[in-house]
C-alpha cells in the first residue's frame, strides 16, 4: 500500500485538502492555473463583454488539431492518391465523413470567429495602450488562420480544391517584381501540381500550426500581463481617465497606479521591490471584484467549449464536407472561385488585377496592423470614438459586401447572377 | 577607452556579426533550398506529333499542355496558350466568333489572342513552333513569339 500511496503523492503533490495549505496548493501547484490566471475579475466573465469569441476560436483550433491529426492517418499528399484517400474517408473509413466534416466546418468557423473576435476587440477599444502590439499579434494570427485554411483547401485534390488554389495563387502572382517568383516558390512548379500539394501539406500540418501555436502563446501571455481582459466598456467612468494597465510603462505614459501595502495581505519579495512594478498592481477594492477561476471561470469556459464542440458536431452530422470530382487541370469549372474568404479579393481582382489583387489587400493588412498606432485617441468610450468606429464599420461592411457578391452573385463567366436564378453553364 | 572595454566591444561585435551572418546565410540557404530545382510536370518544350495529325480550320486543343494548335492552309502552324492571363483558368476557343473565352471571369480574347473584354491584363501568349529532325512539330513554351508567327511546313 505504501507504494500506491507514494505513486499517488508523486502525482498529486499538494497536502490534503483538509488543510489550508492543501487548499492553497490545489491552486498554486496546478499548471493549468499557472497558464490560466488563478483569479479573474468578475466583469471579465460577462458574456456581453467578449461573447467568449477568443475562447471559441481557441477551442475551434483544438478541434482542428484533433481532427486534423486523425485525418492525417488516412492521407497521402500526392495526386491522385490524395483524392482516393478522400473517397476512402467519405465512403469506407469509420466516422470518416463526420471527422472530415468537423475539420472542414471548424476551419470555416475559425475564420469567422477570428474575424468577429477582431471586431469585438476593435469596438471595445481593447487594442489601446499598452495592448497595441497584442493587436498586431492578433492580426498575424488572423493571417495565419487564413493561410491554414487556404493550404488545407488544396489537400482533397478535387476540382474545387484545384481551381480555388489555381485562382488564389494567381492572385498572389500579381505582386510586382516578386509575384511570379513567389508563386513558383510556393507551388514548387509553374502550375498547381504534385509539388504544390506536398508544399501545401507541409505548410498545413507543420509550418503554419507551429507558427500559430507560438503566436497564440504570446497573444495569451500578453493578455495576462496586461491584467487580463480589458474592462467592459460599460464600466468606464465618465470622470475617470481610463488608462489601461501599466506594464513596463514607457516614459511619458500615464502614471502607474500604486497602492499602499494592505495589512491583511501577505506579500512576496517581488511585490515589495521599489520602483516600477512589472506586473499590474491591484488595489484592494479591485481585489474585491475578483473570484477564483476554479470553478467560476472554468465552468463558463467549459460551457463555451461544449457549445463550440456540440455546435460543430451538429453541423457536421447534417452537412457533409464538399467533395467534387478529381482535379482536372484541363477542365475549368465555370465559374472558378477561390475559397469564400478570398472571394472579396477575387471580386476586386475581377475589376482590376493590380489594384484589387495587390494594392487593396496590402493596404488592408497594413491598415489593420497600424490601427493601434494611428488611433491616438486614449478613450475607449464609444461616444468618444465615433470616427474610428465609423471607419472600421465601413471596412467590415465593405468586406462583407464584396464576399457576399463574390459568393452568391457571381455566375458563369463571373457575370452578375442573383442566387435565385439558376444558370445552366454552357461549355462551348 | 581602456583595454578591457575595447576587447569587450570588439569581441562582442565579432560575436554578434558572426551570429547574424550565420543566421542570415542559413535563412538564405533555406529559401534557396525551397526554390524548386526539379519539376515534376510536363516539360516546357515538347513534341506534339507530325503535321498531318492536325486538321485545318478549327484549332486542336492539347489537354496536358494547355495549348491550341492552329493550322492555316496558306500560312501554316501556330500555337496559342490556353491559360488565361488573368488568373490561370483554361480558356475555350469558340468556332462561332473565332475568339477565346475564359469561363472564370469572363475575359474574351480576339482571334490573335489580344485581350478584348473582362479583367485579363494582357493578351494570350503564342509559342514558337518548329519542326524537329524526325518531322514532328515541336512547341517551346519558353519562347514567346508574336501572334503573327507561323511555321510553314
Amino acid at each position: 500500500m505504501n507504494l500506491f500511496r507514494e505513486i499517488y503523492q508523486s502525482i498529486v503533490r499538494r497536502d490534503s485538502l483538509s488543510t489550508d495549505k492543501g487548499k492553497s496548493e490545489l491552486v498554486f501547484l496546478n499548471v493549468w492555473l499557472h497558464i490560466h490566471p488563478a483569479k479573474v475579475k468578475k466583469e471579465h466573465m460577462k458574456f456581453r463583454h467578449t461573447f467568449y469569441l477568443g475562447f471559441v476560436t481557441f477551442f475551434l483550433f483544438l478541434i482542428l488539431v484533433t481532427t486534423g491529426i486523425v485525418l492525417m492517418v488516412y492521407y497521402r499528399p500526392f495526386p491522385p492518391q490524395a483524392y482516393q484517400d478522400m473517397k476512402d474517408l467519405e465512403f469506407v473509413v469509420f466516422m470518416g465523413p463526420f471527422l472530415r466534416a468537423m475539420h472542414r466546418w471548424s476551419a470555416h468557423a475559425m475564420v469567422v470567429c477570428v474575424f468577429l473576435h477582431m471586431c469585438r476587440v476593435f469596438y471595445t477599444g481593447s487594442y489601446k495602450k499598452p495592448r497595441q502590439f497584442n493587436w498586431v499579434v492578433g492580426v498575424m494570427l488572423l493571417l495565419l488562420t487564413l493561410g491554414l485554411s487556404f493550404t488545407g483547401y488544396l489537400l482533397p485534390w478535387d476540382q474545387l480544391a484545384y481551381w480555388a488554389i489555381t485562382v488564389g495563387s494567381n492572385i498572389g502572382s500579381y505582386a510586382p517584381l516578386v509575384g511570379g517568383q513567389l508563386r513558383e516558390w510556393l507551388l514548387g512548379g509553374h502550375s498547381v501540381g504534385e509539388a504544390a500539394l506536398v508544399r501545401f501539406y507541409v505548410l498545413h500540418v507543420a509550418v503554419l500550426p507551429s507558427a500559430i501555436i507560438l503566436l497564440t502563446i504570446v497573444h495569451l501571455w500578453r493578455v495576462r500581463k496586461d491584467g487580463g481582459l480589458s474592462r467592459p466598456v460599460w464600466t468606464l467612468k465618465k470622470d475617470k481617465p481610463q488608462d489601461l494597465v501599466t506594464i513596463g510603462a514607457p516614459v511619458g505614459a500615464a502614471a502607474l497606479k500604486t497602492s499602499a501595502a494592505s495589512p491583511s495581505k501577505t506579500y512576496g519579495l517581488m511585490e515589495v521591490v521599489t520602483g516600477k512594478p512589472i506586473f499590474e498592481t491591484i488595489t484592494p477594492e479591485e481585489e474585491e471584484d475578483t473570484v477564483f477561476s476554479y470553478p467560476y471561470a472554468f465552468v463558463r469556459e467549459a460551457v463555451a467549449l461544449m457549445v463550440t464542440v456540440t455546435g460543430i458536431m451538429m453541423v457536421s452530422l447534417f452537412f457533409h464536407a464538399p467533395l467534387e470530382e478529381l482535379a482536372n487541370p484541363a477542365k475549368t469549372p465555370n465559374p472558378a472561385k477561390a475559397p469564400w474568404y478570398f472571394l472579396g479579393l477575387q471580386e476586386l481582382v475581377s475589376h482590376s488585377a493590380m489594384l484589387g489583387g495587390v494594392v487593396a489587400p496590402a493596404l488592408m493588412v497594413l491598415a489593420l496592423l497600424a490601427i493601434p498606432y494611428i488611433d491616438r485617441n486614449p478613450s475607449r468610450r464609444i461616444s468618444d470614438r465615433k470616427w474610428a468606429i465609423w471607419l472600421f464599420t465601413i471596412f467590415v461592411v465593405a468586406n462583407l459586401i464584396l464576399i457576399v457578391v463574390g459568393t452568391f452573385f457571381r455566375g458563369p463567366g463571373w457575370a452578375l447572377v442573383p442566387p435565385w436564378v439558376h444558370v445552366v453553364a454552357g461549355a462551348e | 577607452m581602456n583595454r578591457r572595454a575595447f576587447f569587450k566591444i570588439s569581441w562582442g561585435s565579432v560575436g554578434i556579426a558572426s551570429l547574424v551572418s550565420a543566421l542570415g546565410v542559413s535563412f538564405a540557404a533555406i529559401l534557396r533550398f525551397l526554390k524548386p530545382d526539379v519539376f515534376y510536370e510536363p516539360p516546357q518544350a515538347f513534341k506534339i506529333g507530325t503535321p498531318g495529325d492536325f486538321p485545318f480550320g478549327a484549332p486542336t486543343f492539347l489537354v496536358e499542355e494547355k495549348i491550341f494548335i492552329f493550322r492555316d492552309r496558306d500560312k501554316g502552324f501556330s500555337a496559342a496558350s490556353a491559360v488565361c492571363t488573368h488568373l490561370g483558368c483554361t480558356v475555350a476557343h469558340f468556332q462561332s466568333d473565332q475568339k477565346f473565352h475564359c469561363p472564370c471571369h469572363g475575359s474574351v480574347f480576339a482571334a490573335d489572342g489580344s485581350a478584348q473584354h473582362g479583367p485579363a491584363p494582357r493578351s494570350l501568349d503564342w509559342f514558337e513552333v518548329t519542326q524537329a529532325r524526325d518531322g514532328q512539330l515541336r512547341v517551346d513554351k519558353n519562347k514567346i513569339v508574336p501572334p503573327t508567327y507561323r511555321l510553314m511546313v
